[in-house]
């Protein structure tokens, strides 16, 4: 098991390195930071399945690694291991039995991380990065499904062989699906998948026998998409999705709704002077959402370097955090909706000038469980 | 959302902030002070009212209230809706006006709508390079071209390694001052502007005719330096944006017909030089998109990095200035949105990825005889043509393979 070799070792991640100052807003919520941070900004984060005991971390970072933690139920972060590619990583993944990591990178490849191993493989390729990348599991059929800026999505069997000397121009996808734009970003909960693309193209799949297209949705938002995440309806089956964009609002979206005009809404998020009308807001883009996994409250995160609790079904916000001093990039919840994860780095809102690369980049975790709870309707 | 009764008598108490219906919300009497109680309404159970949650306006609610719906019908409806936050059917205070009159609020709405989210953009400080879109179901308005922030971030990382920041400098300087010129171009509608808005709107076509003609012009900005000469006069090309009619020096009309009888092939004035579209190296162009245009170039390997495709190959080729995001400008946007435009159905500017793969290919193309000068932009002098060149234009129809990469002389164009 390799080590990060670029920190300085588990000790320090809890201080910062340069002396901290007095007015230091980096953890203004005061949450447990995660030891051995990368070095460069966080794209992506995600948790290990309920199949796995315990908690794992994995973040891809635009320092073309990703990186694994433990995290213990003390709140004490472990880091596990590594894995280089070679060009930042916008996506990771976990295979249901949470054996796997898969990634996706700016070297237009995804490739397959055995962690019992520490090997990772190539799985597939695209003509362009590959923005997205999210696990399958059919009842006929499981597969990884690549969405890329090269306007296709790929879904590639599994499992690849192991072991092998992977000829990567041999590896056939399973389908390979046209996208109208580039592939912005994209949910999987099966049967449904939700991939949003440039241009505010927004595309549903159902995933049953095979993926195919199931609908084509005119966007609720009016900017570019950023972010989407799909929730779950009582009986635990996908029933829509939350769409956000870079203009500080996300769109509930169900698919099949018994009045679309009343049951879809929008809502601002991740602005400024809320309520002052008169003065000019500014808005951020919502870099990230995540449903927890129990309650189906949702966790969006922005520009602003602020993340906000709400719940969709009584159209409330339920909590707006304390604003870091960076913008935080990702977001997610562990399987059982106890912990939430969120990235603080830069995310390229305002450009190269105020891209700092000596800034550190941290991910906290939060207790979630008391949070999320929904607002009782009165 | 309910119509406020409050408002129709002209006593609104929460102004902007109700959470009901106001129809033809602008200028119309009522105070503006904040609510000092949310009663009366049924969003009890608001924790923090920082925030508000606006529902979409949706088509669908139209139907809801029928005392206004008298002479409207659905597609007028959905047209306005959401155009701006609170107009919903565009009314007046008379319900019972003629619909020319209500049409011509409507579109008073829409520009309003757009003019005000422009505002909004701009002293916001949110993401520029967006596309957008008036109306939450329309297709996207033209000029404004979608990059996210990790495509950006990829081509600093790609040009730093490559020791060449100056460039990506320059071009997200281009970029940027597209976007500002795109926005005060819709801040202030001018006539021009105005009917193309509206008539891109109302029909879903945008009459943006640059679609066409990418692969001559394209050509020639790439890997030549006829490319600056291009960017001084794209400098131009940018203020027709929507102005179809103003643009073309000659005969606007004119050349708009020969756009639609000629799809495409090199016959086109300054769109095709300002749709250099660089933009177009978004994503690998795809090989269909060969049937369109006969060059037949090789496939762009130009087009090193995704994403902005378009900068390292011409900017790998020759340090200009200002480099290929000209492009971004108004036209090549319109010529991926002029596809959305034409496809007044589909959601999704599906052919536009053909007009990229077009004009990706022709990228390659060598340009030895594509002696853009910039004072003939937008028509070549006959002498500058060849026997064939010539030949092509006189005749009815371009032969595939013989399409000249010059715009026509403005002596053949039939107004």
């Amino acid at each position: 098991m390799s080590l990060f070799g670029s920190t300085s070792g588990f000790g320090t991640g809890g201080t910062s390195m340069f002396g901290s100052t007095t007015t230091d807003n980096h953890n203004p919520m005061k949450d447990i930071e995660v030891t051995s941070s990368p070095d460069d900004s966080i794209g992506c984060l995600s948790f290990s399945p309920p199949t796995l005991p315990g908690n794992f971390l994995i973040a891809g970072s635009w320092a073309n690694d990703v990186r694994c933690w433990e995290v213990q139920d003390s709140g004490q972060t472990i880091p596990k291991a590594q894995q280089m590619h070679t060009g930042p990583v916008l996506d990771v993944c976990w295979s249901d039995d949470g054996s796997k990591v898969f990634t996706a990178s700016c070297d237009k490849t995804a490739k397959m991380w055995d962690l019992n191993s520490n090997q990772a493989i190539q799985i597939a390729q695209h003509d362009a990065p590959v923005k997205t990348i999210h696990w399958i599991k059919a009842p006929n059929y499981s597969c990884v499904m690549t969405g890329s800026w090269d306007k296709t999505l790929k879904s590639l069997p599994h499992p690849p062989p192991c072991f092998q000397f992977w000829d990567t121009r041999s590896s056939n996808p399973m389908m390979v699906l046209p996208l109208p734009e580039r592939c912005y970003c994209a949910d999987v909960i099966y049967p449904m998948a939700v991939v949003a693309t440039a241009e505010r193209g927004l595309i549903v799949y159902q995933l049953e026998n095979q993926p195919s297209e199931f609908r084509r949705i005119e966007s609720p938002l009016k900017h570019q998409h950023r972010c989407v995440a799909i929730f779950k309806d009582k009986q635990n089956k996908p029933t829509g999705f939350a769409l956000g964009s870079i203009e500080g609002r996300v769109a509930i979206h169900y698919i099949n709704p018994p009045n679309p005009a009343k049951d879809n809404f929008t809502f601002k998020c991740h602005r400024s002077n809320g309520t002052n009308t008169s003065a000019p807001q500014d808005i951020y883009a919502v870099n990230g959402i995540a449903f927890h996994p129990v309650h189906g409250t949702l966790a969006t995160v922005g520009s602003d370097g602020r993340f906000s609790f709400w719940d969709k079904d009584a159209r409330t916000k339920l909590k707006t955090s304390e604003q870091l001093d960076q913008p935080i990039a990702a977001c997610c919840f562990n399987h059982n909706g106890n912990i939430f994860a969120y990235a603080s780095s830069y995310d390229w809102s305002k450009g190269h000038e105020f891209y700092n690369p000596q800034k550190k980049n941290y991910i906290f975790l939060r207790n979630a469980a008391e949070e999320l709870k929904p607002r009782n309707k009165k | 959302m309910p119509v406020c009764q409050f408002f129709l008598q002209g006593r609104c108490r929460f102004g902007d902030r109700c959470w009901n219906e106001h129809p033809g919300a602008r200028g119309v009497p009522g105070t503006r002070q904040p609510p000092p109680q949310q009663s009366g309404n049924n969003r009890r159970g608001w924790n923090a009212t920082s925030q508000r949650y606006s529902s979409v306006i949706q088509p669908s609610s139209f139907s809801k209230s029928t005392p206004w719906g008298g002479s409207r019908d659905q597609d007028k409806s959905s047209f306005h809706a959401g155009a701006s936050t609170n107009s919903g059917f565009g009314l007046s205070q008379n319900p019972f006006a003629s619909p020319s009159s209500d049409e011509q609020k409507d579109e008073k709405k829409l520009l309003e709508g757009i003019v005000k989210d422009m505002e909004v953009w701009e002293s916001s400080g949110q993401w520029m390079f967006s596309v957008y879109s008036p109306v939450k179901k329309k297709p996207n308005i033209s000029g404004f071209t979608d990059i996210s922030p990790e495509e950006l971030r990829l081509e600093y990382h790609n040009f730093l390694t490559s020791n060449n920041l100056q460039s990506y400098l320059n071009s997200v300087q281009q970029l940027i001052s597209q976007w500002k010129n795109r926005i005060n171009e819709l801040k202030n509608l001018n006539m021009s502007t105005k009917v193309a808005l509206l008539s891109y709107v109302k029909d879903g076509v945008n009459h943006i005719t640059p679609t066409f003609g990418f692969g001559s012009k394209q050509a020639g900005t790439f890997g030549s330096p006829a490319f600056p000469v291009n960017n001084s006069s794209s400098d131009n090309v940018q203020n027709f944006s929507f102005k179809t009619s103003s643009g073309f020096a000659a005969a606007p009309s004119g050349s708009a017909s020969v756009f639609g009888s000629r799809p495409a092939f090199g016959a086109g004035p300054s769109s095709n030089i300002s749709t250099t579209a660089p933009a177009f190296g978004f994503g690998k162009p795809e090989a269909a998109s060969a049937a369109l245009f006969s060059f037949k170039s090789p496939e762009a390997s130009s087009f090193g990095s995704p994403g902005f495709s378009g900068f390292p190959a011409s900017l790998a080729a020759s340090p200009f200035g200002p480099p290929v995001a000209p492009a971004f400008g108004s036209h090549s946007s319109a010529a991926g949105f002029g596809s959305p435009g034409s496809h007044s159905q589909t959601t999704f500017p599906k052919p536009s990825n053909d007009m990229f793969g077009g004009n990706s290919m022709s990228t390659s193309f060598p340009v030895s005889n594509a002696t853009i000068t910039t004072d003939n932009v937008l028509f070549t002098p006959k002498d500058q043509l060849t026997e064939g060149e010539l030949e092509q234009f006189q005749s009815k129809k371009f032969t595939l393979g013989k399409i000249p990469l010059k715009p026509p002389p403005m002596e053949l164009l039939s107004i």
